[in-house]
Parts: structure tokens; sequence; C-alpha cells
């Protein structure tokens, strides 16, 4: 009698990855999004570009503008991508085969990241020609498609982290994009207040630790007014910070990952 | 008599509060400045004290008006640091302040900077204007826009459509 043990292949996550990256883009749910994507960036470029009347005062201010969407819209394509990752199969029955093969649950989660991230990847890459046309001649390009990737990309693992931890333990993908809509709008609710109640230590504080506001901040400041990267740093904390947390949820909630929502 | 004194009091208090009323001046380092629409500047404001007494407690407040009665001008969008209270200043002391404002709208414009007390009628010392002549907002090239805006979605479209027949 032989007695084949069925053990994971060795990187497992690159193949659930590639499985889950064709399943994105070549089934079209990912291209479809980047497309909606570029027509908010033509918009965004065209009124910029065109319209004098509206408040964008200056190139920099333009382009700021533009790569602050692209960043934002961006990071929040990932969230749509990784609050379905698991939940998405749980709502439609396929979690249960998923669980069956011979992949650590923690590959499994890694490798859907990997493929929600990818939608920040593409976004960036359709948001450069916009950048380029806004940035061109006052030699800015190079600088904000930097700074952009940069907080853009702590913007999305942050979001990928968040979409992973509440579709691994949320029943449906309803509840996990709620719930996750729902904390970023806590997050920002804040740095909505007016001016004056956003001065001192308290509204300085609301920014500094929503990683969003603090992001497109620090974002700011180096598009518009060309401090050097490293000059308002500490505005980067909060991103980073979330980043990191939220993707050690993920990878925690990853061992817990069961047919069910909520543990079960 | 009664009268002429009076009277007299009178010119020596109003000689008294004019003196005071001398004894701040405010000065800037330009007179004038060329700017384009959403482009930022720097001006520095020299406060001197030329009296024999200290003044304390003094506020200095940016001031925006527009020439053109036709165009409205909202100070806070210029700068959104328009008070600074200031230290005491000991006779003969000066103080450089510096402001940086935001030219918001186009046209001719004066930026002049008040100095009073925070507190009590104390009179106001103002600078001589700052005359700020701002330029219009050239729009991007508004006709080399449109084949990107246009041919990136496009592009992705085609894609889209491309890869969902692949996929029947």
């Amino acid at each position: 009698m032989t007695t084949i043990a069925l053990s994971p292949p060795r990187r497992a996550w690159l193949i659930v990855a590639g499985q889950e990256l064709r399943d994105l883009w070549l089934g079209g749910r990912g291209l479809a999004l980047t497309l909606a994507f570029s027509l908010l960036l033509s918009v965004m470029t065209y009124l910029t570009a065109t319209n004098s009347v509206l408040n964008f005062l200056e190139q920099r201010e333009s382009v700021n503008l533009t790569l602050q969407v692209a960043v934002a819209v961006g990071a929040l394509l990932v969230l749509l991508g990784a609050a379905d990752a698991l939940s998405g199969e749980r709502e439609r029955g396929t979690l249960e085969s998923l669980l069956l093969a011979p992949v650590h649950r923690l590959e499994l989660v890694v490798g859907k990241g990997i493929a929600a991230l990818s939608l920040w990847l593409v976004a960036f890459a359709v948001s450069i020609p916009y950048i380029w046309f806004l940035g061109r001649g006052v030699g800015l390009v190079g600088t904000a498609l930097g700074a952009g990737f940069l907080v853009g990309s702590l913007l999305a693992l942050f979001l990928a982290g968040l979409g992973l931890l509440l579709s691994s333990v949320a029943g449906s993908n309803r509840v996990s994009l709620s719930v996750a809509l729902f904390l970023l709008f806590a997050f920002f609710a804040p740095t909505q207040l007016p001016s004056g109640a956003q001065q001192g230590w308290a509204g300085d504080l609301f920014i500094r630790i929503d990683p969003f506001s603090s992001g497109l901040h620090w974002l700011g400041k180096v598009v518009v007014d060309a401090h050097s990267f490293s000059q308002d740093a500490s505005w980067l904390a909060s991103p980073v910070v979330a980043a990191g947390l939220a993707l050690l949820g993920a990878l925690g909630a990853a061992r817990f990952l069961a047919l069910r929502g909520g543990g079960q | 008599m009664k009268r002429s004194g009076l009277m007299l009091v009178a010119v020596i208090l109003a000689a008294w509060f004019a003196a005071s009323a001398q004894a701040l001046t405010v000065g800037l380092d330009r007179s004038s400045v060329e700017t384009n629409i959403g482009h930022r500047f720097t001006f520095v404001s020299t406060i001197a004290n030329t009296g024999s007494t200290t003044e304390s407690g003094l506020v200095a407040h940016l001031n925006v008006l527009s020439d053109d009665p036709g165009v409205y001008v909202d100070p806070e969008d210029w700068s959104s640091n328009r008070t600074r209270y200031l230290p005491a200043l000991a006779p003969h002391q000066t103080l450089r302040v510096t402001w940086t404002v935001q030219a918001v709208n186009s046209g001719q414009f004066a930026v002049y900077v008040a100095v009073l007390p925070r507190h009590g009628p104390g009179p106001i010392t103002t600078s001589p204007p700052l005359r700020v002549a701002v330029a219009e907002r050239r729009t991007l090239n508004s006709g080399g826009v449109l084949p990107l805006v246009l041919g990136i979605p496009a592009l992705i479209g085609v894609a889209a459509v491309g890869t969902r027949r692949r996929g029947r």
C-alpha cells in the first residue's frame, strides 16, 4: 500500500498569486476598474489643464491635486480587491476547495494580497502620463511620481492588509467592504472639520493619525512646497505604522481563516 | 481762563497721543511685487520702537485689498497666518516679521501691515502699501491634453473588450 503525502508546493504563494492575477486581469474586473480610474483622471486632468476659473492656481497645485486623487483612488482600488479576496470566495462557495488545497493559509492570503496590490501598480502606471502632462516644464515630474509612488504604496499596503483582515473574518463581501469603508471614513471625518477646529494640537493629531490625511499632507509638502523627501518625513509615520499593523493583522488572521465568517 | 486751561490740557494730551503714535514705525523691505496667480512671495516688515519707553502687547496684522472695486478679496486665502503677537519692543529696538503670501487673484492689489495694541484704544500704525501686480494664470495646453485624456481610457477600453472577447 502506497501512501501519498500531499505536501504544500514550494512558494505556493506564487502559484496562488499567479492564479489570482489571471482571474483579476484576464477575467476583466481589473481592467474595468482601471478604465473607471483612467476616466476619472482624464476628467481631472482636462479640467485642471483648461479651466482657468477653477481654483487650481498653479502648475504645482494642479499636479498635486491630480496626484492625490490618483494615489487615493488607486489605493482604494486595492481595498476593493482585498475586501473581496476571501469573503468573496466564501460568498461564492469556493472557499472550501481553496482551504482543502495543499497550501498554507498564510500563503493563500499572501497570494491574494499580491493580486490586490497589482491594482495599485497598474493604477500608478496609468497615472504617469497625466502627471507628466501636468508637471512638465517645471521639473516636477520625477519628484511627483516618486513621492506619489511612495505614499500610494504605503496606503495600498495598509488597505490591502485592512481588506484582507476584514475579508478573512467577514461572512460576505458586503460586510467586509462596508466595514472597511466605514473605518476609512471614521479616520477621515476629523479632517473635514472647519479649518479653525483643525488648528492646535488636537487638529494636528487627527491629521497625523489618519494615514490618508497625513500621507497626502506629506505629498502636498513635497509637490507644492518643494520640500525634500526627508523634510517632513514624520508625516509618513502614520501610513508606515498603519501598513505594518494592517499587514500583521491580515497575516495573523490568516491562521484562523475558516469556512464560515467570524471564525466559525 | 478756565476754558483756556482746559484747551491747554487738551492740546498737551493730543500732542502726547500724537507723540506715542509716532513712537512706532512700520516699514517694508520693498514697495512692489510682480508675480503670477498662484505663486507665493515673501516680504519682510520692520517694526521699530522709536520712542523712549518699552512698547508691549502689540499685534501686527496683514491686510490685502484690491485696487479694482470689482475684485473680491478674501485675505484668508492670501495668507493663513495674518496675525502675529509681538514681543515687547525696548526703546530703539526693531523687530523683523516675515510674511508669506499667496497671490490668489489676478490684478492690482495693495498689501500692508498694521500694528496696534492688543488692548485699549491705542493708535494703529501702518506700513506703506506693498503694490502687488498679479498676472493672469496661463492655462496649460488645452489642445494638447485632448489626445491624452481621450487616448488612455480608449486604450484601456480596447484592452478590456479584447480580454473579455478572448475569455468567451
